[in-house]
């Protein structure tokens, strides 16, 4: 009688979590004991990665429990929206999907593909699934705290205290903005060792086994060519830009930044396309530091301009500084690649000159297709068909910088929840902060999309000026459909101008593809998404807050 | 007049008018209210529902703004948290966070005030001992009882030793002990100098308790005075003596008739049964028997009751100077130093 009646003073008393963690830990061990007799690895590997995580974030939750001690008003907010994050219906299914999708990622791989793409596909999705799922976490903890709050007047004892209205949001963002660091970084150290656990077993080859020590698992700088007469290519292309407006002013007029655009990607693209009967060479720079490894790595993703060619067939011979390679037994040896698909050539830095320059020259070694009198061009698209990549570091660090940069846009979002829900009820909350969520996701997708509308140009009054004035003309010709399109694409211009962009800080897909997360566009990302944008959405969250009236009619 | 000259709560000319999303006026929850709370008094707020006394409340904690009119609490603008460290208040229901517990709710409230924790630890053990649930300290208050949440939301509103204690329907949901235990508390705190707004439907409360009245109607102030202003009838004496026989009943009521008196009741008068109550409930726990959940609350907190020794044991920590300062207010003199003078130039030229 005495023990069940100790037994339940224990499960009531303060000590009660930690009893029922112990007992869940100790079961999960016992049960993870018995796979391994049996024998069943992958389900041990699991259920101990479950385990690991879930004990990693009660330890964690007691860490920023105790960070926020301290006897302050916003600590005192912060600490209480830990405290309902964790007992939060919604809040808690993200997190056990959370807990579950990193250890489960492994089980669901197809073994027979290549190590590398496994490597990159867990990557990708972990990280991907982790932010996907802790900015809706994030939503709902801003807009649900907030406004549930408020709704359920808990509010009015809060702000009776002497708090000002500031503070209390202050404190609801820091409490969010902890608990996102929390499982940022639990989810880092599931990706970390479940990743590391992957990369061990068997690779398909070794050329396999090189593209995960060497192109995935590692942080590589990337650099971009640039043309080896510069001055000439810059005058081909402002002469063609004069040309074209010459010959069509009206045309050009409309839209003078698009066309601008359009006629530099025509000719980067021709710059970047090597056709058979002349060399093109690219200008690599700022090697210096690259020059301390032997190789450096050109990675290359031909295509080429026949679709019947055989996919197999992309041949070309290379220069490094005027000097041919490779070379075997005295003979300068064509390169052949697959088109269409990723490939990474080592070059050895001894190529690379003093002032840390490398001219790669490419020609065309392509065979002549069937009933074709010549070979076929060789594009090496701008952007991924071309650069030339280096070590910098480790993979631990640049996942550090990832989730560096994952956090901040969670602060962000923590920030857009806040700011909604000080303005509003909990669903429209949700759905502003949803949108501006969304536009944040998509940016740079919908400024590709609504590119032709991209008519900001250098000076924003005159362009407002110029864009009123057509539209003005088109409504005159009573073409009033094309007039408002017109402006409807400003406006969109604008509003993607002023929104904040993730896509311009896209960690996890440099993560995934061994590309360095260059420590400054953290700190560039910390300042401009995790305290700038913010900052901004706090004030204007604060504005309206600070002049809400917390308490609606009974009648 | 200002809270240094000892009114503690002013109002003059408060209207609040609720707006719509597309800001029409939808509801004149309060017009024109005039009120003015010396310090040390107990001042009841009646009126029966929707008649604006919540919402007066809420302007007077700075959580509505007034749309026209102007208030001063503890001599500042009551959004100032300077003026809200001086103020406790429990609300009509218990608003508090379901999932913390008894002494997280207590410390979680504690933190708002800026309170070391020494000081924090110290008054929840004594208000959680005073309202009776120091046994249940660690179970979530969404498990407790209406009552037991209304013990919980006293306890939080008596933290900081308030100057100034508004309480919103402080005795409904609680037993008639635990009822008369906080009826017998605010008594105490209106002798210590403390002052107390109690709004409540409890007219028995208001009876007992308060030297001020004000009733509200239709966001009004109808009626506004001393318990005895009130409720005196000037018309009528009450004599009451021993037991009467019957013939000296008979004599006079002869008398009276020859100073021309016909009215006259005769009536043996009634106990309350609010004293039989607690007298059975006495005299059951004197026989040893117990009931479960929340017990009975037990003394006093020694920080409520201005015990000097207390308080000066319990100011050490790096906030002990607002502590004192916060003791000293409880003890006598307002929390005048730093009064809104503009305020206050603005307040005494309209009334």
């Amino acid at each position: 009688m005495d023990v069940t009646r100790q037994a339940r003073s224990w499960l009531e008393g303060r000590h009660r979590w930690t009893i029922i963690a112990a007992t869940v830990v100790g079961s999960a061990l016992a049960v993870v004991g018995l796979f391994v007799q049996a024998g069943w690895l992958v389900a041990a590997t699991g259920l101990t990665g479950v385990t690991g995580m879930a004990v990693g974030c009660v330890v964690g939750l007691a860490g920023i429990r105790g960070l926020l001690a301290g006897s302050t008003g916003i600590a005192g907010v912060a600490r209480a929206v830990i405290d309902e994050a964790v007992r939060m219906r919604a809040a808690l299914v993200l997190l056990v999907l959370l807990v579950l999708l990193i250890p489960t990622l492994p089980l669901v791989l197809d073994h027979d593909e290549r190590l590398e793409y496994r490597v990159q596909f867990l990557l990708a999705w972990a990280l991907g699934g982790t932010g996907l799922i802790l900015s809706l976490l994030t939503i709902f903890l801003a807009c649900g705290s907030i406004c549930g709050d408020i709704e359920s007047s808990r509010i009015h004892t809060t702000l009776a205290k002497p708090l000002h209205r500031w503070e209390y949001l202050a404190g609801k963002w820091l409490g969010i903005v902890l608990f996102d660091l929390l499982l940022v970084a639990l989810a880092g150290a599931g990706t970390a060792t479940f990743v590391r656990v992957l990369a061990r077993t068997p690779a398909t080859d070794q050329a396999d086994r090189d593209a995960v020590d060497h192109q995935v698992l590692t942080a590589r700088a990337a650099v971009a060519p640039t043309h080896d007469r510069p001055g000439e290519y810059e005058a081909a292309i402002a002469a063609a830009i004069r040309r074209l407006e010459e010959d069509d002013p009206d045309g050009f007029a409309r839209n003078p930044e698009a066309a601008r655009r359009r006629i530099r990607q025509e000719y980067d693209w021709q710059w970047h396309t090597v056709t058979p009967d002349m060399v093109s060479t690219f200008v690599f720079s700022g090697l210096v530091d690259a020059k301390v490894a032997p190789t450096v790595q050109l990675q290359l993703k031909p295509r080429v301009n026949n679709v019947d060619i055989d996919l197999a067939d992309v041949r070309f011979a290379v220069w490094l500084n005027g000097r041919p390679w490779p070379m075997r037994e005295g003979v300068h040896q064509d390169q052949t690649l697959p088109s269409l698909a990723v490939s990474v050539l080592a070059l050895p830095t001894e190529f690379i000159d003093e002032t840390g320059t490398l001219k790669i020259t490419l020609a065309n070694r392509n065979l002549v297709p069937a009933g074709e009198t010549r070979p076929t061009a060789i594009t090496l698209p701008p952007g991924d068909g071309l650069r030339l990549l280096y070590r910098t570091g480790g993979f631990e660090a640049n996942l550090l910088r990832c989730l560096a940069v994952m956090w901040c846009k969670l602060a962000l979002v923590a920030a857009a929840g806040v700011a909604a829900a000080a303005m509003l009820g909990f669903s429209t909350a949700v759905l502003l902060a949803l949108v501006i969520y969304a536009y944040a996701l998509g940016s740079g997708f919908l400024r590709d999309a609504l590119g032709e509308y991209n008519v900001v140009g250098e000076s924003f009054l005159v362009t407002v000026i110029e864009r009123l004035r057509a539209a003005a003309g088109l409504g005159l010709e009573f073409r009033f459909y094309e007039a408002a399109r017109m402006l409807l694409g400003f406006v969109t211009d604008v509003v993607l101008r002023v929104l904040p962009a993730f896509g311009d800080y896209d960690a996890v897909g440099s993560l995934a593809t061994g590309i360095e997360v260059p420590g400054r566009a953290a700190l560039a990302c910390g300042a401009i998404i995790g305290l700038g944008y913010p900052l901004l959405l706090g004030v204007l969250g604060w504005l309206v807050f600070d002049r809400r009236d917390l308490v609606r009619p009974n009648t | 007049m200002n809270a240094a000259e000892g009114i503690d709560v002013k109002c003059v000319g408060v209207t609040k008018t609720f707006r719509d999303f597309w800001m029409r006026p939808r509801v004149r929850a309060v017009e024109a209210v005039d009120l003015e709370i010396r310090r040390g008094q107990i001042y009841g707020l009646l009126g029966p529902n929707g008649s604006g006394k919540s919402t007066t409340i809420k302007m007077l904690l700075g959580l509505l703004t007034p749309t026209s009119g102007r208030i001063a609490v503890l001599g500042r603008r009551p959004r100032d948290v300077a003026a809200k460290r001086h103020v406790g208040y429990l609300p009509e229901e218990s608003y508090l966070y379901r999932f913390l517990s008894a002494r997280e709710t207590l410390d979680y409230y504690g933190r708002l005030f800026r309170m070391p924790r020494a000081v924090r630890a110290e008054r929840t053990a004594r208000l959680l001992e005073m309202v009776g649930l120091e046994a249940v300290e660690h179970r979530p208050v969404g498990e407790f009882s209406k009552g037991m949440q209304r013990r919980v939301g006293l306890a939080q509103a008596l933290i900081n030793d308030p100057q100034l204690l508004i309480l919103d329907e402080p005795t409904s949901g609680m037993d008639p002990v635990a009822a008369r235990q906080i009826k017998d508390l605010i008594a105490d705190l209106g002798r210590r100098g403390k002052t107390v707004l109690l709004c409540t439907h409890q007219l028995s409360d208001v009876e007992d308790l308060c030297d001020r009245v004000a009733i509200m109607f239709g966001g009004r102030v109808r009626a506004e005075g001393t318990c005895d202003d009130l409720l005196v009838q000037e018309a009528l004496t009450t004599i009451q003596t021993d037991a009467l026989p019957e013939g000296v009943v008979t004599e006079i009521r002869g008398l009276l008739a020859r100073h021309g008196i016909d009215h006259c009741d005769v009536t043996r008068p009634r106990r309350r049964m609010e004293s039989l109550f607690l007298e059975i409930v006495e005299r059951a726990r004197v026989e040893g028997l117990q009931t479960s959940g929340a017990r009975s609350g037990g003394r006093v907190a020694d920080f409520l009751r201005g015990d000097p020794a207390t308080a000066a044991s319990v100011a050490t920590g790096p906030g002990a100077v607002e502590e004192a300062e916060a003791d000293t207010a409880a003890q006598g003199p307002a929390p005048a130093a730093g009064v809104d003078a503009g305020l206050i130039d603005s307040l005494t030229r309209r009334s």
